[in-house]
């Protein structure tokens, strides 16, 4: 018996060491850990940003010494006995700060009062207090009147739409103007210029302040309705204020115009909690940003994002799958070719800010202030390309990602059958007409591989566009109505940028927080979006192209 | 006079004179001559790797897409040196057609493969291509199978449908000389028969030649046939004289089984 065991074991032995059991172990240990810090890392940010537009309950915190602190609960610490509570008691244009620590020793009583009011505000954030009234010109109504807060719902609904309108119109009468502001340019450029002196330009001038005369007063004429109506929106928006009491026992008052939002969190059942949840997070594709960036949307900086990505493919992509068809199909294998795809490889791995650095210095400065030169010499100083904006941005991240492309479609061009290849070349197809119809649509998934591949290292690059084109803040989208349309010398803004300038760049970053998760997560999706279009399509493709290599 | 050269051109189709072909620095061919008749099946035999391929593509030039091959001697087509510097490879293929030992269909539709040749060469019309595409078809005994799903991905054809689909492709050209590299190796004993049933529906019309390992098949389909060893031709006669009373030795070794 003993014998035979000692044989069983040996022969375990010798089958774990030769089928390589160990090495098996240690290879699927290391794709665990490498799959828990991936969820781990979309844990964490999904954790931490998700809940960032749900309603918390405000609690009301009564101390020691009488006074009492209202605001959600956000932290809490514990140290041996003692133990503390962070609450983020908001109101920040009278605390200064948003969030406040409390010992938990100091705390008499918590609770939850259900007419505790949240209004978040288009400047200093949130307020939290007790509503004390509303107030329409000289008429108060205090806050115990029946159908109070239904009221105040009504009239914010109101107030808002008013503002809403009044954007619009103010855009309509910025826009008339325009052609007025034109002739004003042009004139100022006379005068100041060095014709100024000679008399054919005093009779130009002349003719041109008739002319601006003129249509300033057909102009006036014609704004006269939506300059009245312009007030008489104004006035409506400025109907109205509440009153509210804080924690301090001084009361603020806040015209509504300024309130992007009035709720009592302690009074919502989930499922209104779950309808402002998914209002907020609309308005958060939807809007744009307000107070630095720390609240409000990022609309703008999705648009530019995408937008970027696509010119970026638009780009790298062409250059790319021509780059590697010359390599692989025309150029004669040797040391020259050896010594490109070398450098083709290194290139890859050149880190961004050069690549950043680099399109500043001939993007921007040399084929962007050439441009200027040329074609809108008129304008200069002030730049029009000279200065970073999205398709220079677009082009340094296409150079950077480039050599992904290439190397992806080279392996692509590699696996091509030659089997298809020579089948077409039998038939009397040209090389050029072979690769055209043949070996390309073939290539595809590989080159579809390498577009997917730029597209996750374009979308998460950061370091590049700062010094090619992205701002914290823009007025205006790189798309838009007024001719032509395409604006591809507008500076944009980017989700990556966004996530650094919202969490480390704001006057606020404690209560930002959760607004970089929030961004984070997004970016992290919308790559993926991005990449499953890719892949569909790739997939698409090579179901066509299945059993091509038989 | 004029009426005698035209015969005698008639009466070669393929004539191959003092032969080398290198891979790199391998010679795989060896002087090799011969005439190959038109409007008849040529059948190349021999043991793996003594050259047959390389003769046949030697015949239609896909040697060159290989690196570093060298050819010397001459090959006459119809009486045109197709080595002749200024042939148009193109023009050429279109006249020489091949089917490969694998059949290798495009990942296109059934259309779209057998209208590649055509539309290389710059036919755009639709009515047009839809003839020549029923005509290759039918000439390749494939129409009454697929002519429901000519839509369809060729890729979704079987084997031997394939192979016939690629044989239809080639005759989509018009070519006056079919090339087939072991064009039944691959495939199973019912579609090797249609395979060959094809073959001998299109000697009437035009010059075929064939590398196969099957012997029985070389008998059966070929009015002539070649055999080689090592890179050069040992014998080309006439099927039967070659099958029968062979005159060399190892000619006689191979068909009786002796090596190969
Ligand atoms: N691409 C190539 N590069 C180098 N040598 C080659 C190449 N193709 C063929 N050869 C060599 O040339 C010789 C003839 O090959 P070929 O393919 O013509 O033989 P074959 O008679 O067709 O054989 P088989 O019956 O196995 O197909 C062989 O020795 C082979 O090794
Ligand atoms: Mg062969």
């Amino acid at each position: 018996m003993p014998v035979s065991e000692n044989k069983g074991y040996r022969e375990f032995r010798r089958g774990f060491w030769a089928e390589g059991v160990p090495f098996i172990w240690i290879s699927g240990i290391t794709v665990l850990l490498l799959i828990g810090m991936i969820a781990g890392l979309i844990g964490i940010i999904v954790a931490s940003g998700a809940g960032n537009f749900w309603p918390a309950n405000v609690a009301k915190l009564t101390l020691k010494d009488g006074s009492y602190l209202l605001g959600p609960v956000t932290d809490r610490e514990e140290e041996g006995a003692a133990a503390r509570t962070q609450v983020k008691i908001a109101n920040r244009d009278v605390f200064g700060l948003d969030f406040k620590w409390v010992d938990d020793s100091e705390i008499v009583k918590t609770e939850y009062p259900a007419d505790a009011a949240v209004i978040e505000r288009m400047e200093y954030g949130h307020l939290q207090g007790f509503i004390l009234s509303f107030k329409e010109g000289d008429t108060v109504t205090p806050a115990t009147s029946a159908g109070f807060f239904d009221m105040v719902a009504a009239k914010h609904r109101q107030v808002s739409e008013a503002r809403e309108e009044m954007k619009s119109v103010q855009e309509r009468i910025t826009h008339e103007r325009r052609s007025l502001t034109e002739i004003e340019i042009a004139m100022r450029k006379l005068s100041s210029g060095p014709a100024s002196d000679l008399p054919e330009t005093k009779v130009r001038l002349d003719e041109m302040q008739k002319q601006f005369d003129a249509k300033s007063e057909t102009l006036a004429a014609s704004l006269q309705g939506p300059e009245r109506e312009l007030e008489r929106l104004e006035a409506l928006a400025a109907c109205c204020e509440v009153e509210v009491a804080i924690s301090d026992g001084s009361t603020k008052t806040v015209p509504l115009m300024n309130a992007v939002d009035i709720y009592r969190p302690n009074g919502m059942g989930p499922f209104s909690k779950a309808a402002y949840y998914a209002g907020k997070a609309v308005s958060f594709l939807v809007d744009w940003p307000r107070e630095s960036n720390t609240e409000g949307g990022v609309y703008p900086a999705i648009f530019g994002t995408v937008m970027m990505v696509f010119l970026m493919v638009i780009i790298c992509t062409p250059l790319g799958v021509m780059t590697a068809l010359y390599m692989h199909e025309y150029a004669k294998p040797g040391p020259a070719l050896s010594a490109v795809r070398m450098a083709v490889n290194n290139l890859a791995g050149v880190p961004s800010i050069v690549f950043g650095i680099f399109g500043l210095g001939f993007f921007v400065y040399f084929v962007g202030g050439g441009l200027d030169a040329l074609f809108f010499a008129d304008k200069l100083p002030e730049p029009t390309f000279g200065t970073g904006g999205i398709l220079w941005a677009s082009l340094t991240l296409a150079l950077l990602t480039v050599p992904v492309v290439v190397v992806s479609t080279l392996e692509g061009l590699a696996a091509v059958p030659r089997a298809n290849r020579e089948g077409s070349l039998a038939l009397g197809a040209s090389k050029f007409q072979t690769i055209w119809n043949v070996v390309l649509p073939n290539a595809m998934p590989g080159i579809l591989t390498g577009v997917i591949l730029a597209i996750s290292r374009a979308a998460g690059e950061v370091a590049p566009l700062m010094i090619t084109g992205v701002v914290k803040l823009v007025s205006e989208l790189p798309v838009d109505a007024s001719w032509p349309f395409f604006h591809l010398d507008r500076k944009f803004m980017h989700l990556g940028f966004h996530i650094y300038d919202v969490g480390f760049q704001s006057p606020n970053v404690e209560a930002a927080k959760p607004m970089v998760y929030t961004t984070t997560g997004l970016l992290l999706l919308i790559v993926v979006a991005l990449n499953l279009v890719a892949i569909v399509l790739r997939n698409k493709l090579r179901n066509k192209y299945r059993g091509s290599a038989l | 006079m004029e009426q005698t050269v035209v015969n005698e051109l008639d009466a070669v189709a393929v004539h191959v004179r003092n032969l080398d072909f290198y891979y790199g620095q391998v010679q795989a061919l060896f002087g090799i001559n011969m005439n190959i008749k038109p409007r008849q099946v040529t059948a190349f035999i021999g043991p793996s790797g003594c050259g047959k391929s390389t003769l046949l593509r030697c015949f239609n030039r896909m040697n060159e897409v290989l690196l570093g091959t060298r050819i010397a001697g001459d090959i006459l087509i119809h009486g045109s040196d197709i080595y002749r510097e200024g042939t148009r490879l193109e023009s050429l293929r279109k006249r020489v057609g091949m089917v490969f030992q694998k059949s290798n269909p495009f990942p296109m539709t059934i259309f779209e493969n057998i209208a590649f040749g055509p539309r290389m060469r710059g036919l755009r019309e639709k009515a047009q291509l839809e003839g020549i595409v029923e005509r290759s078809l039918k000439q390749a005994d494939l129409w009454q199978e697929v002519k429901d799903r000519l839509n369809r991905s060729a890729l979704d054809l079987s084997g031997g449908q394939q192979q016939r689909l690629c044989i239809a492709r080639a005759l989509a050209n018009e070519p006056e000389i079919i090339l087939m590299d072991e064009p039944a190796s691959a495939l199973d004993p019912i579609s090797t028969a249609k395979i060959e049933e094809t073959i001998q529906e299109l000697r009437t019309n035009y010059t075929i030649v064939i590398v196969t390992h099957n012997l029985q098949q070389a008998a059966r389909c070929s009015d002539y046939t070649a055999f080689f060893y090592l890179g050069k031709l040992v014998e080309m006669d006439a099927t039967a004289k070659i099958f029968q009373t062979p005159t060399q030795k190892r000619t006689e070794d191979y068909i009786s089984g002796k090596f190969g």
